[in-house]
């Protein structure tokens, strides 16, 4: 039992000090829904409502230098909790700055306010996922994201298949909640704590029975799956993100793969196992599971069915579905190793991989305004008739390859490079050949854009300047990022420092 | 046989009996309505496990809340209560394929259940469980009790949103 | 303290969670999955609190409570998305939602 005193009351304010990011974001989501009732006649008041609190809620988050745990030890702010929150906050202001451009979104006189402070309230959760170190917070701030993007991505109702991607969501969604949910209770039974330390340190003193600690494992494995979309819990992806908005679709592919590779490293990597020392940068895992030959099996599977399954796609969004579970694929490999490298690589990836995927989907979304379509037959010509924003699309492409000079390469080398030095040689080479793999899908749709009907004189499509510029900052950055990726190595660094 | 092991068993068969009938029952009300009496032995079960807390908050979320909700969805949404299990082949595939990883769970989780070296610690106190679960609500889990609270702000604005008519 | 021995309250959660998972695996109404979903979830806290009484401490009842509220929302919002397909489509049977494929 916590004693009630002063000190309580002086722990809480401390804590609440380290929370203040997360603090703006739940203000910011209730004065977006307030704006938005009370001055009804402007659209986008939410959105810049919105739009102001991230920059507040990134302002704080750069000057929250504190690290530690916070709350009675439910939650831990360190460096590591940080870059995820960057990451998310960072894809999230993107994704409410690109759905301004959205017609899909605006269309048919849409009221478009709840659909900005959902976003808040999607960001909120998870942030609260990046740091929480306790299974009842992790299951509580899952559950706000996915909530959130239930909403989401069933915003645009009237539309059928929106409204059928948002059904699948929610079933499959509570499913896999479920039988995380029965983990966790099997987990408690076993070591009598919520804490991923005290279970952690219940189960170094070996004392456990074996099958049912497996068991509760694979169990939220199932539940974090889901959200990062690995095989075998992949199969609703291709659904909901060709049903939701093309802008939800994109903020799934990038935020919520983000909160769920920080969960997934922070539960694996503090509840199963433990740094050898403080010199060595390399986890043991406890005897009993042999989590790196689950998480091998798992990412072996997961890119292998989704570059696979990519290739026979006639849809752009079900293709950059695909995809995005192939990402997700390459970046297990990082934590199969569990070497400090191979976090360091899969958080490299995930910043590379962030500007990667944005920006294609920027693009989709960008042709889907004026064409109305989402299928690859209506790309072809698109390399004559928008031939900036094509440019820009081959940049994205490549980079999702991971061919040089792009950000993609960068991320792919750490992490090939890590899956090497750790001697996992079959898995590097199973990840070598999927990237090949990868490359003729994606060049599938180049070929769409600039080799196929050359002969077709179709109108040029015209966009606003606005649009253009976003596209070539991201491209850019694609480009920036795969020749001096040393700032955000050295960065990346410091916060797999703190994991230890 | 004494009154724990009778009251037990009642409500165990409770639960087990309208579980199946909530699955397998061809009408929805049916099963809507055995539904109630699952939520009310697991209730009872609750209580007899000293947690009467959390036997009164299961009968009032689970069937003053969730039930009441469910069965509006029925009503809303179902002219007709017919059949809507697969049939074909298809539908016994399905079958065979559900009847065998039931099969499997089951055993895999009574043995585990009945080997498992679970903890067990001093029953304490039996009659303060309000009272520690309020102390452990404003002190470890403060924080997960005002997340709480956002997320059902999200889910009222989300169901709502979803849920009227085209604005 | 009662006599029932902790194994048999878990063995029957355990069997509610089974007979939840056939209903979410061969039923297609989606009111009736969600049904199903809740006898999971039910199962789930006689697991806790059979642990949390069994270990004396609360910190298993309070995950009843969270499991609880959440499942109310998800309940909620799921239903709100049922009606919204409802309205557009006339059914609620999950496979009869096929315009994306599987």
């Amino acid at each position: 039992m916590i004693d009630i005193g002063a000190n309580f009351v002086s722990e809480l304010y401390k804590s609440l000090g380290m929370f203040i990011p997360e603090t703006v974001l739940v203000v910011t989501f209730v004065v977006a829904i307030i704006m938005d009732l009370i001055f009804r006649k402007y659209k986008n008041i939410a959105a810049f409502t919105v739009l102001a609190g991230f920059f507040v809620t990134g302002y704080t988050l750069f000057a929250c230098n504190s690290s530690g745990y916070a709350f009675s030890q439910t939650i831990a702010i360190n460096p590591f909790s940080q870059f995820f929150k960057f990451i998310i906050l960072l894809t999230s202001i993107i994704i409410v700055i690109i759905s301004f451009l959205s017609k899909e979104l605006y269309a048919e006189n849409r009221k478009v306010g709840e659909y900005y402070s959902m976003i808040a309230g999607m960001t909120f959760g998870m942030f609260l996922i990046c740091s929480s170190t306790n299974l009842i917070l992790i299951y509580l701030a899952l559950e706000t994201m996915s909530l959130s993007s239930y909403v989401l991505a069933g915003y645009t109702k009237e539309v059928k298949r929106s409204s059928e991607a948002s059904l699948k969501y929610v079933i499959f969604g509570a499913i896999s909640s479920g039988i995380m949910i029965y983990g966790i209770s099997i987990i408690f039974g076993l070591t009598g704590s919520f804490d991923l330390l005290a279970i952690n340190a219940k189960i170094a003193t070996g004392n456990l029975s074996i099958a049912p600690l497996l068991v509760s494992g694979i169990m939220i494995l199932a539940g974090i799956g889901y959200k990062i979309s690995a095989a075998p819990f992949h199969f609703w992806t291709p659904d909901v993100y060709e049903g939701a908005p093309i802008t939800i679709t994109a903020y799934l592919s990038v935020a919520s793969k983000a909160a769920g590779f920080a969960v997934l490293i922070r539960f694996v990597l503090l509840a199963f196992a433990t740094p050898i020392s403080q010199t060595q940068p390399v986890w043991q895992v406890f005897a009993g599971i042999d989590w790196k030959l689950v998480l091998a099996i798992l990412s072996v599977l997961t890119m292998t069915l989704g570059n696979l399954s990519a290739i026979w796609q006639t849809n752009i969004k079900r293709l950059l579905a695909y995809s995005s579970i192939a990402h997700a694929g390459y970046m297990l490999m990082g934590l199969v190793i569990m070497t400090s490298a191979g976090v360091l690589a899969i958080l490299v990836y995930f910043f590379m991989y962030m500007l990667m995927n944005l920006g294609a989907f920027y693009i989709v979304m960008l042709i889907a305004n004026k064409t109305g379509s989402e299928e690859m037959d209506d790309y072809i010509g698109i390399g004559y008739r928008a031939p900036i924003l094509a440019g820009c699309m081959v940049v994205f492409l490549l980079s999702l390859t991971g061919i040089p000079p792009t950000a993609g390469f960068i991320g792919k080398l750490y992490l090939f490079m890590a899956v090497i030095d750790a001697r996992w040689i079959w898995l590097a080479v199973i990840g070598v050949l999927n990237s090949v793999v990868s490359l003729f899908y994606y060049v599938k749709v180049m070929r769409n854009m600039f080799i196929r009907g050359t002969d077709k004189t179709e109108e040029p499509l015209q966009f606003s300047r606005v649009s253009i510029v976003i596209a070539l900052i991201l491209a850019g950055a694609n480009i920036y990022f795969g020749l001096w990726f040393e700032p955000i190595v050295r960065w990346v660094n410091e916060c797999v420092k703190s994991l230890f | 046989m004494d009154l724990f092991e009778i009251i037990f068993y009642f409500f165990a068969a409770i639960v087990l009996v309208s579980a199946l009938v909530v699955v397998l029952s061809k009408n929805i009300m049916y099963s809507a309505f055995s539904l109630l009496f699952t939520f009310f032995g697991v209730a009872g079960l609750f209580v007899l496990l000293n947690a009467d807390f959390v036997g009164i908050t299961q009968i009032m979320v689970y069937v003053g809340g969730i039930l009441v909700l469910i069965i509006f969805g029925v009503m809303i949404t179902t002219k007709v209560t017919g059949v809507d299990i697969k049939e074909g082949i298809s539908g016994k595939l399905q079958y065979a394929g559900a009847g065998i990883i039931t099969l499997l769970t089951a055993i895999f989780l009574s043995l585990m259940f009945i080997n498992g070296k679970w903890i067990t610690g001093s029953s304490t106190d039996v009659h303060a469980t309000i009272h520690q679960i309020g102390t452990l609500l404003m002190t470890k889990y403060i924080l997960a009790f005002e997340a709480a609270a956002i997320l059902l702000l999200i889910a009222f604005i989300g169901a709502a949103l979803i849920g009227r008519r085209k604005a | 303290m009662n006599e029932i021995p902790q194994g048999y309250y878990l063995l029957l959660a355990g069997v509610l969670f089974t007979i939840g998972t056939i209903g979410v695996l061969t039923r297609r109404n989606a009111i009736i999955i969600f049904m199903s979903i809740e006898l999971m979830l039910n199962s789930v806290n006689l697991t806790l609190v059979a642990f949390s009484s069994f270990f004396g401490d609360s910190s298993g009842q309070i995950f009843v409570f969270f499991v609880m509220a959440i499942a109310a929302a998800e309940a909620a919002v799921g239903l709100a998305i049922v009606l919204a397909l409802f309205r557009l489509k006339k059914t609620i049977y999950v496979d009869e939602a096929n315009i994306l494929k599987y």
